[in-house]
Parts: C-alpha cells; sequence; structure tokens
C-alpha cells in the first residue's frame, strides 16, 4: 500500500530512477512478463497509477484503448465469473466504485459440479458456514460430558438426529444464498445464472449468449479432488460429507489436512466410528511441528483413531454396501463411507482459458501478478482458483483490492503478511505468522515461549483436555514472528493477537498488556521464560539478517 | 530453576554485605494475588520474606481467609466454575435444533458442583502455599498487625503472638463484600456465602448491578433459578460504556433475568415462605436468598494502621503514592486495600512493580491506561481503552463509532435471539482506537489480543489491514468498514444512566 500511494504521486522520470530492486521486481517484473509489449504495459500503468481524476468514463476508456487496443462498445466494465466469496466481494465493491457489473453463476446445489455451484460460493454452501454449523452441532456431545462434571445428569444419553441437523443446516444455506443474490442486487450487479465460459479477452459466453466487458474476472474457487485409485467411485469428498442421508456409524478420512481433521471431529463427536489415514507420521503438514503433535494427541484422546503412514490403495464395496479400504499396510472393513479430503483443485477446465491464452501452472491455477491480473492483461482472477492463499477472508482481501485497482484508480496489490487462519478441529486451532520451523530459517536466532496447561474447565470436569499456546519471537528484534494456540476458543481468540503481531508488535508490548482474568487468553501476555533460546546463527549473521527483516516489516 | 539460581546468588550478596538487622527484608501481610506476587518476586530479587495469611476458609471473615486470597478462593475461580456450570443450562436448549434429542428430564446437582468446585480451591489455596515455599519465602498461618514502621505482629490460630522486624512491610490484606444498612440486612447474604451455598436457591433478589451483581444473576439464571435485578440506575454495570449497558440489560432480559431499574431495597422481611423484600417503590417480591452486590470496602480496620500513622482515604482505602508507598516510607500497599483498579491482574502487576521498585533496583509505576477486562454475565462484556462517553469527554477531536450487531452464527440454527455487539471507539483526527468493547459468546477471550493492539496504540487502519480469521465472531473487529455515527467534538455525552 504504501509503496503504491508513493507512487501515485511519482513522475515516470522519478519512477525509473528508483534503486531499489526489490521495488522495481515487485512492480514491473510479473506484469512485463505477462505483458504483449512493454509499450502497452506502460500505458497501462500510467492510467493505473497517475489518472488525477477517479471514476470518469473516459479515463477508463483510455485503460482499455491502451490495454487492448482495440476499441469497443462493452457491456460490462466487468463481467465476473464465479459468485463466491471473493467474486461477489469484487463485484460489490466494483459496482459501488461506479462500474457496471454482471456476475454469473451456477445453480444452487449443496454439491458441486461442472453444472451446479450457487450464489455464496465455497463459503457458504460447500465450506467455511456448514462445516461450521456441523462443527457446533457435533461439539455438544463433548460438551454433554462437560457438564457431568459440572452437575447435570441426563435421565438417557442425548441422541443425536441426523436429519434434524441437516435440515436446519440446508435452511440455513438457502437463506444465505437469497441474501447473498439480495446483497449483488442491492449493489445493482446483474445476475446470471448459468455457466460462464470466455470466448475471447472480452467475451464471456454464458449458456449460448454472449457478454462484452472491459475486462473478466475469473473467480470460479477449487473443488475437491480423488484421486484416481480401484474403487475410487465409492469414495466421498468433503461437498457429500457435508450433507449425506444418514450418519455414518463408521467412516474412513483419507488426508491429514485441515479439512480432514475438521471432519474428523464432526464425526466423531457424533458419535460415529471415525479412522483417519494420512500418509505422513504427523497430521497438518505445514503447521508448526508442535502444534501437530499436540492436536493428534488431543484429538486420539477424544476417540479418532489414526492409521500414519498408511496410503490407500483401493476401496472394495462388500455385498452387504459397506466399503473397505486397502492400504499399502492393510485393509480395514466395515465403513459406511470413505471420505477422501486429499486436496482441492482449482476449477479452471472448460471455461476458455486454454483459448485466449490466460497461462496456468501445474496445478491448474490461474497464473497472476500481484494485481490479480492473469497473462492476458483483460483478465483477471481471485480466490481459489489463483491458489495463493486459500481462505474467504483472503479471497475477499483480493476482491476488494482489484476493485480498488480498476475503478477507482487506487493500484492495490493484496498483503499476504500474517495472515492468520483457523483449523475448526475439535479442540481447535488458530495461527498468525511463522512457525517455529520457519522462523528459525529466516531469522536464526529465536526465543521460544510455551505453555501447556489444563485450562479450568477440564479441571472441573475431568475430561483430559489440555490447551497449548506458543510465541516465537525474533532474540535480536523482540518482534513476536508468529503465535500458535490450539485448544478451546482458539481461533477466537487469534484475532486480536494477529491485528498486534500485524502491527508489528514486540514481546515486550505484549508483556506490557495487562491480563483477563480468568482467561485462557491472558496466558499469552503472561509467558515470562522462553521455553528455549535457538541460537543457529553466528551473532554477527543473524543481527544483520533480522535487522534487515525488522526493517522490511515496518 | 531460574529462582533458585538467583536465590543462592542473592545469599552470596547478602553474606557480603552482612547487614541483617531485620529478620526480615520484606513482610507482606495477606497472601492473595498482590501479596503472593510481590512475595516470589522479591525473594526472587535476593529478599528475605515472610508474609503472614489468615487460616484457609471459602468464607472469608475477621478470622479466615487462606492463601490465594480472594480471587482463587472467593472470587475469579470458583465464580468461573460456576459460570461454567450455569452456561451449560442455555447450551442444552441451544442444542436442540442441532439434533440433540435430550430428556425432558435434567437434573442439575448443585452439591456435586458446590463439592467439586471447593476441592479445586481447596487444591489451588495449597499450589499457591507451595509457590511460596518453593520460592524461599516463609509463611505464617495468623492475623498480621502492624506495630511499628518496621514492625509486625502474627496473632496465630491458637492465640500465640509472633513479633518480627522487617525492613520493608507489605500490605495486601484485599477487601471484603459490604451489607447495606436496611432493616433485616442480616437476612442478606454477600458474594462469600453466595459461592458456598447449601442449596441452589429457588428464587434470588439481587441488589446492585456492577459486575458480581450481573454475574450471579447469570449463574442462578443459568441453573433454574428465578432472579430478580434490582438496581439504582436506568441500567447495569456503571461505570461500562452506555451502549453496551442497555445490550447487557437487554441479554440479561431475554434470558429470563427480571430487571428492577431505578429501585432501591427498603426492607427485608422473614416470613414462613421466604424472604419478604420490599423495594422503594413498595413492590415485594418472596426470596429464598437476597444478594447484596453493592460494594466491597478494603480490609484495612484490623491492621493497627493508627499506631503508626499509615493514612486512609474515606471508604478506608490505604492511601500510596505512584510507586504503592505509603505516607510512611517503609509501608506500602497494593491490590485492592488501595482500591485503585480493584482486578486480579492489577494486583499481579502491582506485586511485580513492588519488588522491581524495593528489590529488583528499578523503580517502576504500574501502568493503568488501557486495562482489559471482563464481565461474566451471559453472554459475557469484555472491554478494553475508553468508553464512548469517556472518548467524547477526553477527545481533542471528532470522535468516530464503529459498531456491529450481528446474530452469531450458533444462533442461526439454536434459534436464540441474541445478538452480539462489537464497538470500536476512534480518534478522528489521529485514527487511534481508544476503546473497544464487545458483549457475546467468548467476548473475554477475544478481547486480550484486542488489548495489546490497543495498548500499543493501535489505528483503526491497523485493524483494516489485518485479516480476518473466518468464521469467527472476532473477525467483526477488523472488518468493521463504515462508520455508525460521528460525534463532533465540543458534544456532552448523556450521563447518570
Amino acid at each position: 500500500m504504501a509503496v503504491a500511494t508513493s507512487l501515485t504521486v511519482t513522475t515516470p522520470k522519478k519512477l525509473s530512477s528508483l534503486s531499489s530492486p526489490t521495488l522495481h521486481s515487485l512492480f514491473f517484473s510479473k506484469a512485463l512478463s505477462f505483458s504483449p509489449s512493454s509499450s502497452s504495459f506502460l500505458s497501462l500503468r500510467k492510467t493505473l497509477l497517475l489518472s488525477p481524476s477517479h471514476h470518469t468514463r473516459t479515463r477508463r476508456r483510455s485503460f482499455t484503448l491502451s490495454a487492448s487496443a482495440n476499441p469497443h462498445n462493452y457491456d460490462f466494465d466487468l463481467f465476473t465469473i464465479g459468485a463466491g466469496s471473493g467474486g461477489v466481494r469484487a463485484s460489490r465493491f466494483a459496482a459501488n466504485y461506479g462500474a457496471s457489473v454482471a456476475i454469473c453463476e451456477l445453480p444452487f446445489s449443496t454439491i458441486s459440479s461442472d453444472v451446479t455451484g450457487g450464489v455464496g460460493g465455497t463459503c457458504v454452501l460447500r465450506g467455511c458456514v456448514p462445516k461450521k454449523l456441523l462443527v457446533y452441532s457435533s461439539k455438544y456431545s463433548h460438551e454433554f460430558e462437560e457438564s457431568n462434571g459440572f452437575g447435570w445428569k441426563y435421565e438417557s444419553e442425548p441422541k443425536h438426529d441426523w436429519s434434524t441437523l441437516i435440515a436446519n443446516k440446508n435452511a440455513e444455506l438457502q437463506r444465505l444464498t437469497g441474501i447473498y443474490k439480495n446483497i449483488l442486487k442491492n449493489s445493482n450487479v446483474q445476475l446470471i445464472e448459468g455457466r460462464g465460459k470466455i470466448v475471447d479477452p472480452h467475451t464471456v459466453d454464458v449458456d449460448g449468449k454472449l457478454y462484452t466487458a472491459r475486462h473478466i474476472l475469473v473467480s470460479v474457487g477449487g473443488r475437491p479432488f480423488i484421486p484416481d485409485i480401484p474403487g475410487s467411485e465409492h469414495a466421498i469428498d468433503s461437498d457429500a460429507a457435508l450433507d449425506l442421508p444418514s450418519k455414518p456409524e463408521k467412516i474412513a478420512i483419507v488426508g491429514g489436512g485441515y479439512i480432514a481433521l475438521e471432519f474428523a471431529g464432526i464425526f466423531n463427536g457424533l458419535k460415529s466410528d471415525v479412522h483417519v489415514f494420512i500418509r505422513q507420521k504427523k497430521v497438518l503438514r505445514g503447521f508448526d511441528e508442535e502444534i501437530r503433535d499436540f492436536v493428534g494427541e488431543q484429538m486420539a484422546l477424544r476417540g479418532i483413531e489414526f492409521h500414519t503412514e498408511e496410503s490407500p490403495q483401493a476401496i472394495v464395496k462388500s455385498a452387504d454396501g459397506s466399503l473397505s479400504l486397502k492400504t499399502n499396510k492393510g485393509t480395514v472393513e466395515g465403513f459406511s463411507y470413505i471420505m477422501f479430503a486429499t486436496g482441492r483443485k482449482p476449477n479452471t477446465k472448460n471455461i476458455g482459458l486454454e483459448s485466449v491464452g490466460v497461462k496456468i501452472d501445474k496445478k491448474g491455477a490461474i497464473e497472476v501478478n500481484e494485481y490479480s491480473q492473469s497473462s492476458v492483461p483483460s483478465i483477471w482472477a481471485v480466490g481459489d482458483v489463483t491458489d495463493r492463499i486459500n481462505l474467504t477472508p483472503v479471497a475477499l482481501m483480493e476482491g476488494v483490492a482489484l476493485a480498488k485497482t480498476l475503478f477507482l484508480n487506487e493500484p492495490t496489490k493484496p498483503d499476504y503478511s500474517y495472515v492468520p487462519s483457523a483449523v475448526f478441529s475439535q479442540p481447535p486451532i488458530g495461527q498468525v505468522g511463522l512457525t517455529e520451523e520457519q522462523a528459525v530459517e529466516q531469522y536464526g536466532d529465536v526465543d521460544i515461549f510455551t505453555s501447556n496447561f489444563r485450562p479450568l474447565k477440564a479441571t472441573l470436569s475431568g475430561l483430559p483436555d489440555r490447551t497449548f499456546m506458543k510465541l516465537i519471537v525474533c532474540a535480536k528484534t523482540n518482534k513476536v514472528l508468529g503465535l500458535h494456540m490450539c485448544g478451546e476458543d482458539s481461533p477466537e481468540i487469534t484475532q486480536g493477537f494477529a491485528v498486534a503481531i500485524k502491527a508489528g508488535l514486540t514481546k515486550g508490548d505484549f508483556d506490557a498488556t495487562v491480563g483477563i482474568h480468568p482467561t485462557a487468553a491472558e496466558e499469552f501476555v503472561t509467558m515470562r521464560t522462553p521455553t528455549r533460546k535457538i541460537r543457529k546463527t553466528n551473532p554477527s549473521e543473524g543481527r544483520s539478517e533480522c535487522e534487515v527483516k525488522a526493517v522490511a516489516g515496518t | 530453576m531460574e529462582s533458585r539460581k538467583m536465590l543462592s546468588e542473592a545469599e552470596t550478596n547478602k553474606s557480603a554485605d552482612q547487614v541483617a538487622s531485620f529478620d526480615f527484608d520484606l513482610f507482606v501481610i495477606g497472601g492473595g494475588s498482590g501479596g503472593v506476587r510481590a512475595a516470589r518476586f522479591s525473594a526472587n530479587f535476593g529478599a528475605k520474606v515472610g508474609i503472614c495469611e489468615l487460616p484457609y476458609h471459602p468464607i472469608s471473615s475477621d478470622k479466615h481467609g487462606g492463601f490465594g486470597g480472594t480471587c482463587v478462593i472467593r472470587g475469579c475461580v470458583p465464580k468461573k466454575i460456576l459460570v461454567y456450570g450455569g452456561t451449560f443450562g442455555g447450551d442444552l436448549e441451544d442444542a436442540r435444533n442441532f439434533g440433540w434429542e435430550l430428556s425432558e428430564k435434567i437434573d442439575f446437582n448443585w452439591k456435586k458442583l458446590l463439592q467439586k468446585k471447593t476441592d479445586e480451591i481447596s487444591r489451588l489455596n495449597g499450589v499457591y502455599k507451595r509457590l511460596l515455599s518453593s520460592a524461599g519465602v516463609k509463611t505464617f498461618e495468623g492475623q498480621g498487625k502492624i506495630t511499628g514502621p518496621n514492625e509486625v505482629e502474627v496473632t496465630q490460630i491458637d492465640g500465640t503472638k509472633l513479633s518480627y522486624t522487617a525492613k520493608h512491610i507489605l500490605i495486601a490484606t484485599g477487601s471484603r463484600a459490604q451489607f447495606p444498612n436496611i432493616p433485616g440486612q442480616e437476612l442478606g447474604i454477600t458474594s462469600d456465602e453466595a459461592l458456598s451455598l447449601e442449596e441452589i436457591p429457588k428464587r434470588v433478589v439481587v441488589h446492585g448491578a456492577g459486575y458480581i451483581a450481573v454475574e450471579f444473576a447469570s449463574i442462578w439464571r443459568g441453573m433454574g433459578s428465578e432472579v430478580h435485578l434490582v438496581y439504582r440506575k436506568e441500567l447495569p454495570l456503571r461505570g461500562f460504556d452506555d451502549e453496551m449497558r442497555a445490550v447487557v440489560a437487554k441479554n440479561l432480559e431475554g434470558r429470563g433475568i427480571v430487571l428492577h431499574p431505578s429501585t432501591n431495597l427498603a426492607q427485608l422481611i422473614k416470613t414462613e415462605d421466604g424472604i419478604k423484600v420490599i423495594t422503594d417503590h413498595g413492590e415485594e417480591l418472596m426470596a429464598d436468598t437476597v444478594l447484596f452486590a453493592t460494594g466491597r470496602a478494603p480490609n484495612s480496620k484490623r491492621l493497627n494502621l493508627e499506631a503508626v500513622g499509615v493514612q486512609v482515604d474515606k471508604i478506608g482505602a490505604i492511601k500510596v503514592d505512584e510507586y504503592s508507598r505509603t505516607n510512611v516510607p517503609s509501608i506500602w500497599a497494593i491490590g485492592d486495600v488501595t482500591n485503585r483498579m480493584n482486578l486480579t491482574p492489577v494486583a499481579l502487576m502491582e506485586g511485580t512493580y513492588f519488588a522491581n521498585t524495593v528489590f529488583g533496583n528499578r523503580p517502576s509505576k504500574p501502568d493503568y491506561s488501557n486495562i482489559p477486562c471482563a464481565v461474566f454475565c451471559n453472554p459475557p462484556l469484555s472491554c478494553v481503552g475508553l468508553s464512548e462517553e469517556q472518548a467524547i469527554k477526553q477527545a481533542n477531536g471528532d470522535v468516530l463509532v464503529f459498531t456491529s450487531s450481528f446474530n452469531p452464527m450458533k444462533n442461526t440454527i439454536s434459534g436464540r435471539q441474541e445478538k452480539t455487539v462489537m464497538k470500536l471507539v476512534v480518534d478522528a483526527a489521529t485514527d487511534k482506537v481508544l476503546g473497544a468493547s464487545m458483549c457475546g459468546p467468548d467476548a473475554p477471550e477475544i478481547m486480550q489480543g484486542i488489548a495489546i493492539a490497543l495498548k500499543c496504540g493501535a489505528t483503526k487502519a491497523q485493524f483494516d489491514t489485518t485479516v480476518g480469521i473466518h468464521p469467527s465472531s472476532a473477525e467483526e473487529f477488523v472488518t468493521m468498514r463504515s462508520v455508525t455515527r460521528r460525534i463532533p467534538v465540543g458534544t456532552t455525552p448523556k450521563t447518570n444512566l
């Protein structure tokens, strides 16, 4: 942001005299590599950065003229393909800034496919929202157990009725997709139901009807991916798992990522027999190692069976309809369902990207520059389809940034530093910033503060629940580089700390803050002694590297 | 580990000094949050420390107390345990629309909870004693009294008296709940007894609307009691943000508590059917239990302060300077007995800073700005920094108020009609966030991180550039895009609600 603002008031001459290689590479390299010629890029940049007037038709015209060299009267300033979090956000904001906007989306269904989707997208219909509703429901069984320790007694064991939950969940999804439609309508965004396909850099085909637009935004998201093994047609993905006709008696979940763990927690809470098969020794690759250990232990204590270093090889359906999973270590039988949570893939097939020359990476993600622009200058992409950080709030950030870039004359790059995230496993995880492993690699010398305690609630309930908290601090600058927590309320607790860490605050700032008593969160401001000090680099190297990072971060 | 190392170093130092003209470097009267912290940290700095505390009992009196103090034995901890117990009541209702079929008959066994609560605080009482002894602090059980600027006397349980000299004396005797002066007041109880009742009362009248009053009202309501909250002002929780006070009032009512604003208690009369409570409006309520939560007074009366001339204010709070020193240079005081900001973490801060100042060779003043706090009513309230009214009064320019009132996701299925409300108060000129508050589930947990940001002068822009955690309630704090209202400089806030 700061960079973009300063450049806005800088003349091209001064621009070229800038010496920082970082600045140049940030600003130019990607855009250059995508541009058909440097001259068209320069005019693009000029309009983007130097236009003194906002919202004027002429300015936007000149933008298009220079970018496409093909004057045209377009139906819309922006045509968005895909009405999920990112697409809806970008469209609404673009319309607010005065652009004429249309958005297309597939008809609503709880299961996504080439012909079904729904306004609201993955987050609202097949992700965050339904998932969290199921987490809420499944958490009750743990709460019932806890409540026993607090004097509550049930004449008969509480029973769960899956169909009530699913009916109430689906009613809520219908309500939400309606709300999203209304939001679009109230923002003057034209909603077109159907499958959007790019025909040329300024034309989208929706079920046979053609629409032209100055800019096209691709925000079609991603979809679960099931690897091709014998019997994989019997497997289900997370879409289906959120909308099963009945509660599984026994379920296999393949994968150790956040989706796998969240569903393992859901079905375990609803009293299914849950088996998780992971290829590695530990769950949640990419997370802090201590968090990986801790969450695995806690979930196992709640009754989930982990099969580590086991890769699925085949699924066999037996005569009674039950499924068995064959792995490199053996076969486990009797599953009502086998769910694969082995990854998601961008929805880039059959939407015309190849025909217009939009570059796609090996995983199928659309390649974009820092402004979310694809290799075709009039085509942009945000959200999971670009496979940057696949989180709803990040897609929202990208959507807002794009609307500002295109229609507010404020070129805005999304800022991917210190993006917090949560895993709604049971217990849940919250995290922001670097893992210990990343911090050691990037900074060398770090101090690690940890706290592993039995929460007040568990001392009464008698359950083996624990909470783990961790702060990673740069030894030289005292800046907090990372925060991780696994335990009740972790996602809610982490948000405020994310503000502090994003603002570059130090361990000293944490210590100077008075605790809120009695809470779990207060532990983060009362960690007085480092659990360990890691010294990897020799003193001189460490200092210089740290100082460079610290300066860059401010 | 570290403390032991420092202790041995200190011992070496002392033998070199050879100035042991006092029995102790520090003698602490009162083993609550502040006293224990100050004693331990002073010992860590190498001081020879003694501490006295009354014998343990869940209900405090002139003869009883216990290591751990109000927070551990008669405050935060047992209170929160009961809050957990009471919150299950509402949770069970919410479970049904999530597909759970619960038997019509759900029992709540108060005696079981009470026993487990007492077990837990007894355990913590032991933990505190061990903390002290492992820090090398000498503990005494008995009533402490000041007999000279450098002299204390401890009356032990058996009546024997011990007398010690100390270079410094620290008073950390806390405070105690008060009874209002109305006819029949002896029929009521205070929070001490409320935490240890034999039976769960069917009908309760709570007098007062401070945080203790609304917390107990929520606890009992959650356990199924009929609860009346009687208070003098228009809204509960005087001193908090007025908008949030209104939210709390609405939520308490929504959970089934009967509110009696602008009302005082006139008299309590014992009848066969329970306690007849008469208000100043002439209204009559029948109750099994009447809780007085109208205030607490510092425990300064039995310390013999007059003898050495330590000054106290009108309500009996010990007067101290910014370093927690009384007018007698060798006598210091921290925590509720000084009636500055009566919170456990504040007493801990004062205790730490006292040790730094007196034994750590680092004079340091506690910083009372942006101290977060929480009220564990159901749903809870938490805040940090200024209320809207305070901000308007103190700001040099316009004040921007951002609010968000939303139906938490859980309620979309449970059907519970209760909004979560969040609020940021921002200085328009500097963009600095002056205050944050929230009323809704998990508010106290959510506020802690926000408090760090406020403490360090974070701007609204810094909140806005932080990416949300989805789906959470907390993310609302970083996604408040439009100003709810702008209050021009010079506006006089409406007060005295």
